[in-house]
């Protein structure tokens, strides 16, 4: 029977995958997916990209802006007509006028923009870019596709009663005891199975742990399905071989485990996932410096366990008529105007090192995987602050309401100078120890060894008719890997 | 990471022990007072490129391919012409006939190993042309793992180079640092480039007062305009050398078109910076005497070409260094006639 529902999966995945081919020959098309986890920077990124093409910012490594070949580029009703769309004008209003960040992304969210050009040779073209937007913590489910219950089980469990992990499991853990996999089956606990291990992943998200590995996603970000029982189960203790007993507890987590992947997982990479082109995964570093080694540890794994989708996109599902089509994957640490420029490289030799294992892997697979420090905003200017010999290559700027430094509380209004803390040189040493440095989760925030304060976005002036540039670092060469090959 | 020093810091700029000030206000401040310069945005600098040296081709070569054509046309008919004329020798005299055929085998020999360099000359040449254009676009685009390549590609390039043997070194040394990919391109063009730059500089100098010394002794408006073409051509080999090309005839044809295309094309703009000092330079020798006057402009549009040849021929964008000037070669050469 599962092999059945495979085949007609692949056919469905091909009828499509043709269908866009036939599409794309007249009318080039481009799916960029933009993820990231909770906080990276994806709608900051999007509504940059958009307002920098459309208005024409300033990007001198977009060759084909820079030498002036695009004519223009114009938002298009998007295709699918089933998906929310990207609220490209309120995100811009919200970040120039209120200078505040937009809200997070909680569920998918699609924009089309057209792209018109002039190719080297003469021809006039257009490219249709399709934005399309998700959580990271939806990619983090795909590995789930080719896991059973009892093996997803195992693995949270044995990450649960890592530190700092069992510190906020311990309620669950406590109530798991409690639990008999064997027993009859029962709603009510269930339930508070569920309830607490949703609290132990949320608990594990704030700042000051930012765990980045918390599958399954959708716990986290329920959206109309909350409350179902496709989201009501949690890890048990079960051997790792032998079948449930009809009625028992097991089987019925099992078995919701089994309709999360059909009704979440499934569609999700069907109808999005395997119809992107590029893709650009936008990691967080900086907040994981913030809150310590185990979180930057944390973070490595998730970010392998990301670059295994792409790797899993080509391998087990797919038959050799419909291939996954993302041949360029770009991952960018973001935030990096937190950082003076001369620190930049050391960001992108940690991100890259954290790649390292699993993107020689996506790169045997057939896509190309760069690496890139970047701000889609840039919200700090640099700065040398001089005390006696001391010489701190620093950043201004002004730290959102609530930040805290030196044990003072910013109003959002302050004009601050602050040096966060040298990034190391030595990698190897760096990640090899599980004390390199302090961080939230075992420091006090005056007592730690890197201190990434969270600023305002930047006062724009609109002194253009089209409106305001605004500031960004290396978002032009994002935008050359991504798309400058299908602009030629 | 126990050797860390720096801790993280932050500063109110409204603190009173905390004094924003700009890069050239160096003056005294109250002791312990916390200095924060701003610093210029990187990005928002205007980036000191210039603009490619040659414009881009496009479309089919059909000039090549005549050339080509007719020279294979050309060289099938030397070659029937030799065969026949051996054909005839034996004909006469076996001996004639044998001598008939080494002295054609020479030449073919000869003839190979000519076109043989020559193609490696050629190659050698594009190899530059493209290192420029690949450090220019490092240079924009700050790609630390594109300048290391394109580090090591002038690092082989300026191996032939015993003067540079230090230099290399150093540079060796700097390229496993962390270093920006734009900073290292900037930093290899100081180490590399300081001394040729130097070098080259002396030898546009030179030509140039050559040439103007001929010419303003020179009997002849054909003697004049014949020495000047040779002393271009000395001058635009000699850089080549100097810069790592190694042209021969054909590559030297090549290498004076570009430079005259290059003239052509920022000759509007080097008019501009020169123009006060040329006229000037001209108007107060003329005043001497007319053939000095010449002498003085021929030699300044020997240093022109000189110049635009420099551009050509460098392996790397002019950016850390300054781009000599024509005031400055035009003052060498006054000064020189002078003291003549």
């Amino acid at each position: 029977m599962a092999k059945f529902q495979d085949i007609v999966e692949e056919a469905r995945l091909s009828a499509r995958a043709l269908l866009d081919y036939g599409d794309g020959f007249f009318n080039p098309t481009v799916r960029l997916g933009v993820t990231g986890l909770s906080r990276a920077g994806k709608t900051v990124f999007i509504t940059a990209l958009v307002h920098g093409l459309s208005r024409g910012g300033r990007f001198p490594v977009f060759e084909s802006l820079a030498t002036g070949r695009i004519g223009g580029a114009r938002l298009e009703p998007q295709p699918d007509d089933a998906v929310p769309r990207f609220a490209y004008e309120d995100h811009l209003r919200t970040l120039i006028e209120a200078r505040r960040w937009p809200n997070s992304t909680v569920d998918i969210s699609e924009l089309r923009l057209v792209i018109e050009y002039q190719r080297k040779n003469g021809a006039d073209r257009t490219l249709t870019l399709d934005i399309v937007d998700y959580p990271g913590e939806w990619l983090l489910d795909l590995p789930l596709l080719t896991k059973s219950y009892r093996q997803w089980s195992a693995e949270s469990l044995a990450l649960s009663r890592q530190q700092p992990r069992a510190r906020l499991a311990e309620e669950w853990h406590a109530h798991l005891a409690t639990l008999d996999a064997q027993a009859h089956e029962d709603e009510q606990a269930t339930l508070a199975a569920a309830r607490l291990f949703t609290g132990y992943l949320r608990a594990c998200r704030d700042e000051r742990f930012a765990m980045s590995l918390l599958p399954p996603g959708r716990f986290l970000m329920p959206g109309n399905l909350a409350g179902s029982p496709a989201l009501t189960f949690a890890p048990l203790e079960v051997p790792l071989d032998g079948a449930p007993p009809r009625g028992s507890l097991w089987a019925m987590m099992e078995r919701r485990y089994e309709a999360y992947k059909d009704a979440v997982v499934r569609p999700f990479f069907r109808h999005h996932f395997a119809r992107l082109d590029r893709q650009i995964v936008l990691v967080d570093a900086l907040a994981a410096f913030n809150a310590g080694p185990e979180a930057l540890h944390d973070l490595e794994a998730a970010l392998a366990g990301i670059l295994d989708c792409f790797r899993i996109g080509r391998g087990t599902f797919v038959s050799a008529l419909f291939r996954p089509r993302i041949d360029r994957i770009l991952f960018a640490a973001t935030k990096a105007d937190h950082l003076h420029h001369s620190s930049h490289d050391r960001l992108e030799a940690i991100l890259r090192r954290m790649l390292d294992r699993a993107a020689t892997r996506a790169e045997g697979a057939g896509a190309a995987v760069d690496v890139v420090a970047l701000a889609a905003v840039r919200a700090t200017r640099e700065a040398q602050v001089q005390r006696g010999r001391e010489r701190l290559p620093s950043i201004l700027g002004t730290p959102m309401q609530g930040e805290i430094a030196n044990g003072e509380t910013f109003d959002g209004e302050t004009e601050v100078a602050t040096f966060p803390g040298d990034l190391p040189d030595d990698l190897d040493e760096f990640f090899r120890s599980e004390r390199a440095f302090r961080g939230l989760s075992s420091a006090h925030a005056d007592n730690t060894d890197f201190r990434f304060l969270r600023f305002r976005p930047p006062r724009v002036e609109s002194v253009e008719a089209e409106g305001p540039a605004l500031p960004h670092i290396r978002l032009d060469r994002a935008l050359q890997f991504l798309i400058g090959d299908r602009l030629p | 990471m126990s050797e860390r020093t720096r801790r993280p810091q932050t500063f109110k700029l409204d603190d009173p022990h905390v004094a924003v000030i700009d890069a050239e206000d160096e003056g005294r401040l109250a002791r312990g007072t916390i200095r924060i310069t701003p610093e210029a945005d990187a990005a928002l600098l205007p980036v000191p490129l210039e603009e490619p040296a040659l414009p881009a081709r496009r479309g089919f070569r059909w000039a090549t391919l005549f050339w080509a054509a007719l020279g294979g046309l050309v060289l099938l008919g030397s070659g029937l012409g030799v065969v026949n004329l051996v054909e005839d020798l034996f004909a006469r005299s076996e001996g004639f006939g044998f001598l008939g055929a080494t002295l054609a085998l020479l030449a073919t020999l000869a003839l190979l190993v000519i076109v043989a360099r020559e193609a490696f000359a050629l190659t050698r040449l594009a190899a530059i042309e493209k290192l420029h254009r690949r450090a220019m676009e490092a240079l924009l685009s700050d790609d630390a793992k594109a300048s290391r390549a394109i580090v090591q590609d002038l690092l082989r390039i300026a191996h032939g180079n015993p003067q540079l043997a230090r230099a290399r070194a150093a540079l060796t040394g700097h390229t496993k640092d962390i270093i920006d990919g734009a900073d290292l391109i900037r930093l290899a063009e100081r180490e590399l480039m300081t001394p040729l730059d130097r070098e080259a500089r002396r030898l546009v100098s030179t030509a140039a007062q050559r040439v103007s010394l001929v010419t303003a002794v020179s009997p002849r408006a054909l003697v004049d305009v014949a020495f000047v073409f040779a002393a271009s051509l000395r001058l635009v080999r000699q850089l080549a050398r100097l810069y790592g090309g190694r042209p021969g005839a054909l590559g030297l044809i090549r290498l004076m078109r570009h430079v005259i295309a290059h003239l052509a094309i920022t000759g509007g703009m080097a008019a501009s910076d020169g123009l006060v000092q040329q006229v000037l330079g001209h108007g107060l020798a003329a005043k001497l005497s007319q053939r000095l006057g010449e002498g003085v402009l021929n030699g300044l549009l020997t240093a022109r070409l000189g110049l635009a040849a420099i551009d050509v021929i460098r392996p790397l964008p002019f950016t850390a260094l300054p781009r000599p000037a024509l005031a400055d070669l035009a003052g060498d050469l006054l000064r020189k006639r002078d003291e003549a």
